[in-house]
């Protein structure tokens, strides 16, 4: 409904109502992990004796992946019936292109993705890890859910972004330069010196590496300033042409080679098609007829240690970890250290270490909202929720239903740009609405022996029976901090329901009152306040 | 829920949105209000990805068909055969597939205007749709959407609407961003709160108003008006909607999504403002698979939701209709080695409606000879986006405060691609807004950091 007090100047919304500041524990848990699990806080607090160490001890054990041990996730994972996470490329070609198999076995790789990924954001104790797959998942988006695209998801999510998730920026670049996915999302497989296709050459440049921050139009090179050594601080449309004629004969096994089915997947270079005339990339000569691949290569390393690829990277990263404005300040220091370690092979790793024990993340709160991936992978967490995600479980494909409606589908965004990261974007009713419809569902869903799937009651200690007592057990535990005053009161009214909140309630023998509990636990799920990261 | 009939009195509804269910199906008060620029509805339709204008409406004579068919060998829309061009106006064509176009425009309800687009240089789909979609060429920090300016600035416009706007779509387009009174969803049968224990849902819903109303941070706001935004889909919109006139809708999501607007509009909620998107046009392969499917979508689309709103009397909403279709850029003249085209410039926009000017072709043709495309590669752009919509804004909307809704655009004048009356543009001051208003906005209102 529109009010009725408008406003003359187009003015934004002024700035209040924020959000109780929150310890370090519960920041790093928001925004390195999807929120806080059972015990999470208790761990992080115990790791050492104030803030600072333990904010540290955390980063670098959540830094070191292969030494935590993520059993009980790997375990899910075993047991939830997928077939296709463990083949190789030339075998998931083999079986979901050539096979030309129905519908739902040709796109069985991504759906099994989608549904490890859900696996791993609530179960495994790598959070960060999967935090940081999730960012190089959008910053590199290719919409999965197509023709050629679903067949080869398995290799582009573990051999392509996780493979590389901490590791070294310019490997990542040249693995997904070079990824069955990304060279056929965005066409550079049919590119030929008869005809250079610019859709990667583009994004290459815009959203992988330089930034649309990098782009000077259509003004001639010659007018675009110099930046360090000589390289043009950004580029123009002329680069767009120059490094799609570089990138040209980056293709696909196939022959004939317009037939996707009579190849194995894997990436081809092919020579006859590469554009061998000498080209100009942000103000560097490239010579004639270089060796294979030279050309391309050239231009990744052109791009991926530009200083202005440093800046973009690290700013997507900020506005990921820390709050959707981050300060220059942290930014600066990550590019410094992205630059200074870009042989590195944990460069990835050094610069999110930076952002992390930064002043500007333990201070910030509440510069970040949750988007659906987050509300519902914390919900899930906060709740210890026994879910199967699996394709042979009926609940499962009602979850998909309802998550899919939230409008962050996992690998779902169709333009290249990825899933936008600021709140701006996901505070409209839809997300909203269809956000609370999958959070209410998670609290009220039953298993075969009509258990709740998140079972508020067996998890509340036997000595938590009353209103008052059962609100903040579980705002604790779901938040790591209190509410507000007037919110906390919501709460406990849902569940007291006139009576006095001190009495204790005889959960144990009423199944209404327990279905109550469910339907407060899914309260806090809808609050503004867990919304805040 | 907000529910009215079990217990007699509305629970956790906003009172304010009940008290005007009675007087929804009075479009007579908001003429008496504001006039009848106050019940216009305007539709925004944007083609992600960038249309290829030139296969809608090739050009199928004179010598810039042969530059075409030279720049399009394998994508040329054919003079002769069973695919052939079909003839709208002098020079240019239609797509054989937009015959249910042909129709509009041949009522005279559809005009196409050619060259249109930004007078910026670029070739970036996220640069020009933010471009164009915040109103700011050039700025892309602005953080209201051109329509979410209108709506703010529109002195036409009762105080009270139920819904002013509708965004249709997983998220709310940058057009409106930062709109907090538009109502965005998918598809209104499922937009509901109709899942956890049901015992409970009332009592949920009812804290959840106190919760979100309590304060008024970004998200208390936004959640106060999605469940506004509950409240008024749940009184109001029935499962059922059956289009009429025959209309037949495409079993698309596009589709689907103007029928629901069509809806709307007849349900007489002042729905002033609806954005909705058609994506897939960025043909950089494939080019003659995709086209006529993402044409046939769009054309029978229109057509159906021109013919469902175009009923005589009391069901004429066309007369107070005004669709825009518009796109972030044109492609590149001469296509590419795999059957498609890479990014261009100029484009086409269309307008629909009761009082458009149509079956007729506006805007200035800049010609196809090599000497004549912007940079030697793409049609040029010789008619500002902003001017389309700055006229429809003024004619049929009534709006002239231009400067607010465009800032810094200065020199508007009439296509004559709709009727209406003429009011001078307020131009307002350009600087001063950038310098004060809207650099500074943006991270104020989101950002939020301890001491250090």
């Amino acid at each position: 409904m529109r009010s009725s007090n408008r406003v003359d100047l187009p003015l934004p919304a002024a700035p209040s109502g924020m959000p109780t500041p929150a310890s370090v524990g519960v920041i790093a848990l928001n925004r390195m992990a999807f929120g806080p699990a059972a015990g999470d806080l208790a761990a992080f607090n115990a790791l050492a004796g104030d803030d600072d160490s333990r904010l540290q001890a955390y980063v670098d054990q959540q830094l070191n992946p292969a030494g935590i041990n993520d059993a009980a996730a790997d375990a899910r994972i075993a047991s939830s019936g997928f077939s296709t996470l463990d083949k190789t490329l030339p075998q998931l070609w083999a079986d979901h292109v050539v096979a030309d198999p129905p519908w739902e076995t040709r796109i069985r790789p991504v759906v099994e993705t989608q549904l490890a990924t859900f696996i791993r954001a609530v179960y495994s104790r790598r959070q960060l890890f999967e935090v940081l797959v999730e960012f190089w998942h959008d910053h590199f988006s290719v919409f999965g859910w197509e023709f050629y695209e679903a067949p080869a998801w398995v290799h582009y999510d573990r051999d392509v972004i996780r493979a590389h998730t901490l590791g070294n920026f310019r490997q990542l670049l040249e693995a997904n330069a070079k990824s069955t996915d990304m060279l056929i999302y965005l066409d550079n497989w049919v590119s030929s010196q008869d005809g250079p296709n610019e859709n990667y050459a583009r994004e290459v440049m815009e959203l992988h590496t330089l930034g649309a921050g990098g782009y000077f139009g259509t003004i001639p090179r010659s007018s675009v300033p110099d930046g360090p050594g000589g390289v043009k601080a950004g580029f123009v449309e002329e680069d767009v042409f120059s490094v799609a004629r570089c990138l040209t004969g980056w293709s696909l096994s196939a022959d004939p080679y317009w037939d996707l089915d009579s190849g194995n997947g894997t990436y081809l270079y092919r020579a006859n098609w590469h554009d061998n005339s000498a080209k100009n990339v942000l103000g560097v000569d490239l010579p004639a007829n270089q060796p294979a691949e030279k050309d391309g290569q050239d231009v990744l390393d052109i791009l991926a240690n530009h200083p202005t690829t440093a800046r973009h990277i690290c700013y997507k990263l900020c506005r990921r970890l820390i709050g959707d404005f981050p300060p220059d300040s942290v930014v600066d220091t990550a590019a410094a250290v992205f630059l200074a370690q870009s042989s590195a092979p944990d460069q990835i790793a050094r610069v999110v270490r930076t952002i992390l024990l930064s002043n500007e993340f333990r201070t910030t709160w509440g510069s970040k909202v949750k988007r659906p991936f987050e509300i519902v992978a914390s919900a899930m967490r906060a709740g210890t929720m026994n879910f199967l995600f699996s394709e042979f479980d009926d609940d499962t494909g009602t979850f998909e239903w309802l998550y899919y409606n939230t409008g962050q589908r996992l690998f779902g965004w169709h333009p290249p740009n990825g899933y936008p990261d600021v709140g701006e974007a996901w505070v409209s009713s839809g997300p909203r609405v269809m956000s609370w419809r999958l959070t209410n569902w998670l609290v009220d869903v039953r298993d075969d022996f009509d258990t709740y799937r998140l079972d508020a009651f067996t998890q509340t200690p036997p000595g938590v029976r009353s209103a008052n007592d059962l609100a903040d057990y579980w705002i604790d535990r779901i938040l790591g901090r209190p509410m507000s005053v007037s919110d906390r009161q919501e709460v406990v009214d849902l569940m007291a329901q006139g009576f006095n909140p001190t009495f204790d309630l005889p959960l144990d023998t009423d199944s209404d009152l327990r279905e109550r509990l469910q339907s407060m636990v899914g309260l806090i799920f809808m609050s503004p306040e867990f919304l805040w990261r | 829920m907000c529910d009215i009939n079990r217990r007699g009195f509305m629970v956790g509804c906003s009172a304010a949105i009940a008290g005007l269910a009675g007087s929804r199906f009075n479009t007579l008060a908001f003429a008496q209000s504001g006039g009848v620029a106050a019940s216009e509805t305007m539709v925004v339709i944007f083609l992600r990805g960038g249309i290829d204008g030139l296969s809608l409406i090739p050009p199928i004579g004179g010598t810039d068909r042969g530059h075409y068919e030279t720049a399009r060998p394998g994508l040329q829309i054919p003079l002769t055969g069973p695919d052939a061009a079909l003839a709208l106006e002098g020079q240019f064509g239609l797509h054989p597939g937009a015959a249910p176009l042909l129709d509009l425009y041949q009522n005279g309800d559809l005009a196409f205007v050619t060259a249109t687009g930004l007078t910026e240089a670029t070739r970036s789909h996220f640069d020009s749709m933010e471009f164009m979609e915040l109103g700011t060429p050039g700025i892309k920090t602005t953080p209201t959407g051109w329509l979410t300016r209108h709506l703010q600035t529109s002195a036409g416009l009762p105080p009270e609407i139920i819904m002013p706007s509708l965004a249709m779509g997983d998220l709310q387009q940058a057009s409106l961003r930062g709109d907090r009174d538009t109502v965005n969803l998918v598809d209104p049968d499922i937009f509901a709160f109709t899942t956890g224990p049901w015992r409970w849902r009332p009592a949920q819903r009812a804290s959840l108003r106190r919760m979100y109303g309590a304060d008024d941070s970004v998200l208390h706001v936004t959640g106060t008006k999605a469940l506004d935004a509950l409240d008024i889909v749940e009184l109001f919109v029935t499962d059922d909607y059956t289009p009429a006139n025959g209309a037949a809708y495409p079993s698309t999501d596009f589709g689907e999504h103007l029928s629901v607007i069509a809806q709307m509009i007849k349900l007489d909620l002042g729905l002033h403002v609806a954005t909705l998107d058609l994506g897939g046009w960025d043909t950089h392969d494939s080019q003659s698979y995709w086209i006529p499917i993402l044409i046939d979508d769009l054309s029978r689309s229109l057509n159906a939701f021109y013919t469902d709103l175009n009923g005589a009397g009391a069901t004429n909403y066309t007369d107070r209709l005004t669709v825009v279709v518009m796109s972030e850029f044109g492609r590149r003249f001469v296509q590419n080695n795999d059957d498609g085209t890479d990014h261009g410039h100029g484009n086409l926009m269309m307008v629909l409606g009761g009082n458009v000017n149509g079956g007729q072709i506006h805007g200035t043709w800049p010609g196809l000879a090599p000497g004549q495309l912007f940079e030697g590669l793409d049609l040029a752009v010789t008619t500002d986006y902003r001017q389309v919509l700055s006229e429809i804004l003024i004619r049929r909307l009534g709006n002239n405060r231009i400067g607010d809704i465009f800032p810094c655009y200065g020199d508007y004048s009439p296509l004559g691609i709709v009727s209406g009356l003429d009011l001078p543009p307020d131009y307002g001051a350009c600087s001063s807004l950038f310098s004060d208003g809207f650099e500074t906005g943006t991270s104020a209102a989101w950002h939020y950091s301890l001491p250090l």
